[in-house]
C-alpha cells in the first residue's frame, strides 16, 4: 500500500479548481476531491497502513489539505458566482431607450378644464352651478331679460331660429333666468355654463357653437363697489396679477353695464396686433341686474340688487391653450388634443 | 363711428393728445377700435353702446366726454325755423310718426358748395360729397344726430303723407335695380302716386335731388323706433337714419335738425320759402322725471355724495336737477329728451355717476361672503365617469348641436327610420347647421374620418352633450312656453377606434371591439355603484340599425335599456369612407350615469384558500359564451363563488372552445377537493345535458 499524499491531493484539486468556471464544475471538483467518494476519504482510508507513530501527523496533514481545500472552494465559489451573477445581469439587460409602454392617459378638453378652474373659483365664493336647456323659449332668451322684440339690443345676439318659434339660446344668461323664475329667497348664487349658439359666420376665430359661463348673485345690500369686487376676484383667480380696467358697456340686463379689461399680456398696455393697438382685451361682461329683470320676476328693486358677470370659455381655453385658432378647438383632430395635452407627444 | 380729432375740437375741448383722447373715449364707454391719422389729423373708430342712439353723433360723443371734463360744450345753433303754414300739403294718417316736418327750398342763382369745414366734416366720416342738399342733411345728421331727407319737390304728386304701406305696394329704394314690394303695414312717405320713402331708412329713386334740382322739400321727423327696424329688417336695407331712428330719435330735434340743414343750404346759396310745416301724432314720451335719492346713490357707489354735486354731474348729461321739496334727500331728475328712450330708473342715473367720477375711481370691495358651495353630487359622479375615461386614454370632445343632411344620408336613415324627423333651425347661414342633431352616430363617425384622413388610426374619444327629439304635434303659431318643440336628452358618447391602447413595439395592444366598450360600461358600473348590465341587443332603438347587427348590445341599467354599443355599421364605414379603422361606439343617457348610485357592503376577506377548477367546453356557431357561463354559476352549489371565461380557442370553423375559471370558497370553512372534484361533475353532465343537443361538449 502506498503512503497517503497530502501534497499531491492538493496539487490534483488545485488543478481541477483552476478548470471550474461556473457553479456546477465547482460543484464537481467538490465531489470529486472532498466528497465521500473522494481520494480525501481513500486517504484517510490508507491511514490504517501508516505506522502507528506517524499516522496522527499523516492525518493532521490530510485534514489540513481538505481544510485548504474547502477555504480555496469557497474562494473560488465566490469568484465564480460572482462571474454568474454577472454573466446573468449582463444577459438581462434592457434596453430603456425604447418607448414606454404604460397605458396612457387621455384628457379633458381644454374647455373642460378652464369650466372646472372658473367653478372653483366660484365655489369659493359660494356659487352653485344650474343647467338649462339648449332649445330656449324666447321669452327666457330675450324678453325677460330686457330684451323686447324689435329691440336693437337683439342685433347683439344673432340667432338661431328652430321649429315652433323657439330657439336656440345665445347665452347662458337663459339659465339665470329661469333661477329667477322660480323666485327663490336671497341670497341667490348661481352660475351657469355650456354651449350657445350664435347664427354668424364662421372663421377661424367664430364658430357657431361655442361655451358661456355666467354667475348671478341676488342679495340685499349689493352694490356697484360689490360689483367690482367680485370681478376683481375672479379676474385675478382666472387670469392671476395682470392689471384689469372697468369700462362702461351695454348689456340689457344690467345697469349699470361693466367691461372688464385685461391688460394685454403680450404688449403690457402699449398697444400691440395682438390687442388691435388697444393695449387691453375685453375678458368679462357684467353689471348690476337691471330693475326691469327684477320686476319681471317680482322681486322688488328696491329691497335686493344683483351682481351678474359673464365670461366666454372658448376665448380663454384658446389663450391657455395656446392654440390661435379657436375653431380647432370644436374639430374633433386628435392631433390637436394630444398636442394640447402631451405637447406634441402621440 | 368715425370721429375726427380736429372736428370734435369744435365740440368739446378734449384732450389733444392722442392716448389721453383714447383712454377718455375708453373710460366712458365709447369704446376706440381703431386709431388712424387721415392727414389732418387722428381718426378714431368707435364701437358705440346699443342702447345710445344719442351717441352717434359729434354732439352726443362730445356731452358724453363733457359728463366727465365739465368743461362745456358748443353745438352748431343752425336757423331757427318759423312753424307755421305748411309749405307743402302734408298728411299724417299713423301714430308711428310723432313729428313730421317739411321745409321747402328754392335754389338760388350761384349755388355753392358746402364751407370747407362742413366737407372737412364729411370727408373725416369717409362720406362723399354728392352736391350741397344731400350734404347737408350729412352733415346735420353727423353734427346733431338727426337724419333729415331732401326730396326733389318738383317729382311729388299731391299731398305728402306718412302712413302704412297698403298690400302689394312697392317702391324703388335709392341706389336698388328692381322695386321692391313691401310687406303690409311698413312706415312710408309718400305723395299721391308712390312711395317716396320708406319712413326712417331710405328715400326713393322717383324723388331724388339731382344735380338738376331746383326746388327740394326738407324732411325732418321723429319716426317710431319698432316701425323703423321692422322696416329695415324686413327690406334689408340698413343706413345710418335707420341706426339712428332705431334707438330712439330725440322727439325735440327735429325742427333744430332741419334747422341746421338750412342754415347749411342758406350759405350754400339756397332760399326758404315760407314756414315750415309740421304734422304728426305729438311726442308719446316726452316729461319724463327719474326720482333719485342721494343717500341710497352714495351707498351704491360706496361714495358720499351731495345733493349739488350729483346735480352737477348730471347736469352736464343734460339732465335738469331739483331737490324734492318734501324731501332732501330726493333729487327730481328731469330727463333730457334725447336720453328718453334710455333712463328710466335710478339706477341708469347712477350710471350716469359712475361714468362722470370714472369706473375705475369708485371704491371696491367684496360682500361678505360665506363658506363656499360644495360640488354637487351630479358633478362628482360627472368627475367619476371623466376618470375612468381619461384612464383608459380617452379625450374629450366638442361636437356642434346641429348637423346638415350629410349627417342624416351618412347614416342611412330613411323616411320611415326612428331619426328621420328633426328639430329644423330656420334661418342658419350655414347648410351644415340647418338640423339640431337627434343622434351622436353621426358626427362621432365624421370625427373618426377626419381623423383617418389624417393618419390618426388609434382614437378614443367622448363627448358629453345634448340630442333633440322632436315632440311629434302641431305647434301653435305663437311660441308657448309650455310646448317646446323638442325633447332634450343628455347622453354621453365614447367612440374607440384603431387599437385599444397606444400602438407599441411590445404588441400588446389589441384591436377595439364592442368587448372594449363592454370592459368600459363594466368599469363606470363599479366606479358609480350602479347595477349597470351589457345585455342583449335592443332592436327597437334608434340606433340599433346603425351598428353592425351581430356586434351590438344594449346597456340596461334597472331593467331600462338606457344605452347601446357596438361596432359601427359597414354600410356606414363605407359612406364615410373609412377604410382602416373599425369604429366602436357607445352611447348611454347622461342621467342614467349620473343618477344615485350604492356602494356594496363591504364583506372581510376570506381567511380560507379558493379551490379552482378549469374546464373547457366546445361550443357551436353562434353560441353565446354567457350563455354557458350563466348555466355554470346557477347550476353550482353555494361555494361556487364565480365563473369567468379565462381561454378562447377559435376553431376556425364556427366552434370556439372557452376555457371557464370555476372558483369555489366557502367564508366559514376550507372546501375540500373531494367536494369540489364532485362539484365539477355534477356541472359538467348539468351542463351536456343542458346544451349538449346544442353541440356542446367538454373537451
Amino acid at each position: 500500500m502506498s503512503r497517503p499524499d497530502p501534497e499531491a491531493l492538493l496539487a490534483a484539486f488545485r488543478a481541477d479548481l483552476a478548470q471550474a468556471a461556473d457553479p456546477a464544475a465547482l460543484d464537481e471538483v467538490r465531489r470529486v476531491h472532498t466528497g465521500k467518494k473522494s481520494a480525501v476519504k481513500a486517504a484517510l482510508k490508507q491511514l490504517r497502513d501508516v505506522p502507528p507513530e506517524e499516522r496522527k501527523a499523516v492525518a493532521a496533514s490530510i485534514n489540513a489539505a481538505r481544510k485548504q481545500m474547502d477555504t480555496e472552494l469557497a474562494e473560488a465559489s465566490e469568484t465564480v458566482l460572482a462571474k454568474a451573477r454577472a454573466a446573468r445581469l449582463d444577459a438581462e439587460w434592457a434596453d430603456l431607450s425604447m418607448p414606454g409602454v404604460a397605458p396612457r392617459r387621455g384628457a379633458r378638453h381644454p374647455l373642460t378644464q378652464v369650466e372646472r378652474h372658473a367653478t372653483s373659483v366660484l365655489r369659493q365664493l359660494g356659487f352653485s352651478v344650474v343647467e338649462g336647456p339648449e332649445v330656449e323659449h324666447p321669452y327666457y332668451n330675450f324678453d325677460a331679460l330686457n330684451i323686447p322684440e324689435h329691440h336693437p339690443a337683439r342685433d347683439m345676439q344673432d340667432t338661431f331660429w328652430v321649429d315652433g318659434g323657439w330657439l336656440l339660446r345665445s347665452h347662458t344668461t337663459t339659465v339665470q333666468a329661469r333661477v329667477l323664475q322660480q323666485r327663490p329667497a336671497p341670497p341667490i348664487r348661481v352660475a351657469s355654463l355650456g354651449r350657445v349658439y350664435r347664427n354668424e359666420a364662421v372663421d377661424a376665430t367664430h364658430t357657431a357653437m361655442f361655451h358661456q359661463m355666467e354667475g348671478i348673485w341676488v342679495d340685499r345690500g349689493l352694490t356697484f363697489a360689490h360689483l367690482k369686487g367680485t370681478l376683481e376676484v375672479i379676474a385675478r383667480a382666472l387670469y392671476g396679477d395682470q392689471p384689469i380696467r372697468f369700462k362702461p358697456k351695454f348689456y340689457p340686463y344690467t345697469e349699470p353695464s361693466v367691461g372688464v379689461d385685461l391688460q394685454c399680456s403680450v404688449c403690457k398696455g402699449s398697444g400691440c396686433e395682438a390687442c388691435h393697438g388697444a393695449g387691453w382685451v375685453t375678458i368679462l361682461g357684467s353689471g348690476m341686474i337691471h330693475p326691469k329683470v327684477f320686476l319681471e320676476f317680482g322681486y322688488d328693486p328696491d329691497e335686493v340688487s344683483g351682481i351678474a358677470f359673464g365670461f366666454g370659455t372658448t376665448r380663454m381655453a384658446a389663450q391657455r391653450a395656446g392654440v390661435v385658432k379657436s375653431r380647432s378647438l370644436y374639430e374633433q383632430d386628435l392631433r390637436v388634443h394630444r398636442h394640447v395635452h402631451r405637447g406634441g407627444e402621440g | 363711428m368715425r370721429i375726427a380729432t380736429d372736428v370734435l375740437q369744435r365740440f368739446i375741448a378734449a384732450p389733444t393728445d392722442q392716448q389721453a383722447l383714447r383712454h377718455l373715449l375708453d373710460d366712458t364707454g365709447l369704446e376706440v377700435k381703431r386709431v388712424e391719422h387721415d392727414g389732418v389729423s387722428d381718426v378714431f373708430t368707435l364701437e358705440l353702446l346699443a342702447n345710445r342712439g344719442d351717441h352717434r353723433c359729434y354732439e352726443g360723443v362730445a356731452r358724453e366726454l363733457d359728463g366727465r371734463l365739465g368743461v362745456g360744450i358748443r353745438v352748431p345753433a343752425g336757423t331757427a325755423l318759423q312753424v307755421g303754414t305748411s309749405p307743402w300739403p302734408l298728411r299724417c294718417e299713423t301714430a308711428l310718426c310723432s313729428t313730421y316736418s317739411a321745409t321747402l327750398l328754392t335754389r338760388g342763382e350761384a349755388q355753392r358748395a358746402l364751407d370747407a369745414a362742413s366737407l372737412r366734416l364729411l370727408a373725416a366720416a369717409g362720406i362723399h360729397s354728392l352736391g350741397p342738399a344731400i350734404d347737408a342733411t350729412n352733415v346735420a345728421n353727423l353734427e346733431l344726430g338727426q337724419p333729415t331727407h331732401a326730396f326733389d319737390a318738383d317729382t311729388l304728386v299731391g299731398a305728402v303723407t306718412v302712413r302704412l304701406s297698403l298690400a302689394g305696394e312697392s317702391a324703388l329704394p335709392l341706389f336698388a335695380e328692381e322695386r321692391v314690394e313691401l310687406p303690409e303695414g311698413t312706415l312710408v312717405i309718400a305723395d299721391d302716386e308712390k312711395i317716396l320713402a320708406i319712413a326712417g331708412v331710405i328715400g326713393c329713386e322717383e324723388s331724388k335731388t339731382t344735380d338738376a334740382t331746383t326746388r327740394l322739400l326738407l324732411e325732418s321727423a321723429t319716426f317710431d323706433p319698432v316701425a323703423v327696424r321692422k322696416a329695415s329688417r324686413s327690406l334689408g336695407i340698413y343706413t345710418d337714419s335707420s341706426a339712428r331712428f332705431e334707438r330712439g330719435s330725440d322727439p325735440e330735434r327735429a325742427i333744430a335738425g332741419a334747422g341746421r340743414v338750412v342754415e347749411l343750404l342758406e350759405a350754400a346759396g339756397w332760399r326758404r320759402e315760407g314756414d315750415t310745416g309740421v304734422v304728426g301724432a305729438g311726442p308719446s314720451t316726452t316729461g319724463r322725471v327719474v326720482t333719485l335719492s342721494t343717500s341710497a346713490a352714495s351707498a351704491f357707489l360706496d361714495v358720499d355724495l351731495q345733493p349739488a354735486e350729483i346735480a352737477g354731474r348730471l347736469q352736464r348729461y343734460g339732465f335738469d336737477v331739483r331737490v324734492d321739496p318734501a324731501d332732501a334727500d330726493r333729487l327730481l331728475c328731469a330727463v333730457p329728451s334725447w336720453r328718453l328712450h334710455d333712463v328710466e330708473f335710478a339706477a341708469d342715473l347712477y350710471e350716469e355717476l359712475a361714468k362722470s367720477i370714472g369706473y375705475n375711481e369708485t371704491p371696491q370691495g367684496l360682500p361678505p361672503v360665506q363658506l363656499g358651495a360644495p360640488p354637487s353630487d351630479r358633478e362628482l359622479r360627472r368627475d367619476k365617469v371623466e376618470e375612468v375615461l381619461l384612464g383608459m386614454g380617452f379625450y374629450e370632445v366638442f361636437t356642434d348641436g346641429f348637423y346638415g343632411r350629410d349627417s342624416v344620408e351618412l347614416l342611412g336613415i330613411e323616411a320611415d327610420h326612428p331619426l328621420h324627423h328633426h328639430v329644423q333651425t330656420l334661418n342658419a347661414l350655414d347648410r351644415a347647421y340647418s338640423m339640431l342633431k337627434n343622434n351622436t352616430l353621426a358626427q362621432a363617425v365624421q370625427a373618426v374620418a377626419v381623423n383617418e384622413r389624417r393618419r390618426v388610426f388609434d382614437l378614443k374619444m367622448y363627448e358629453w352633450t345634448h340630442t333633440f327629439h322632436p315632440i311629434d304635434e302641431v305647434l301653435p303659431a305663437q311660441a308657448d312656453p309650455a310646448r317646446p318643440p323638442c325633447r332634450e336628452r343628455a347622453v354621453l358618447w365614447a367612440m374607440v377606434s384603431g387599437n385599444d391602447r397606444q400602438r407599441s413595439w411590445s404588441g400588446t395592444a389589441r384591436a377595439a371591439d364592442p368587448l372594449f366598450l363592454k370592459g368600459l360600461v363594466e368599469e363606470l358600473a363599479v366606479t358609480l355603484g350602479l347595477d349597470l348590465l351589457v345585455a342583449a341587443a335592443d332592436e327597437g332603438h334608434p340606433l340599433a340599425s346603425c351598428l353592425h347587427p351581430n356586434r351590438q348590445a344594449s346597456v340596461v341599467l334597472d331593467g331600462e335599456v338606457v344605452g347601446i354599443l357596438g361596432e359601427v355599421h359597414p354600410d356606414i364605414r363605407d359612406r364615410a369612407k373609412l377604410k382602416r379603422t373599425v369604429p366602436v361606439f357607445l352611447e348611454i343617457d347622461a342621467a342614467a350615469l349620473l343618477a344615485r348610485g350604492s356602494r356594496p357592503a363591504y364583506i372581510e376577506p376570506s381567511s380560507f384558500q379558493p379551490v379552482v377548477r378549469s374546464l373547457a367546453f366546445t361550443l357551436p356557431h353562434r353560441m353565446e359564451a354567457g350563455e354557458v357561463r350563466s348555466w355554470l354559476h346557477a347550476s353550482g352549489p353555494d361555494d361556487l363563488a364565480s365563473v369567468e371565461v379565462v381561454d378562447l380557442y377559435d376553431h376556425g370553423d364556427g366552434q370556439r372552445t372557452l376555457t371557464y375559471e370555476l372558483v369555489f370558497r366557502h367564508e366559514g370553512a376550507q372546501v375540500s377537493a373531494d367536494a369540489v372534484n364532485a362539484a365539477v361533475d355534477k356541472l359538467v353532465a348539468s351542463v351536456e345535458e343542458q346544451f349538449g343537443h346544442h353541440g356542446v361538449k367538454l373537451r
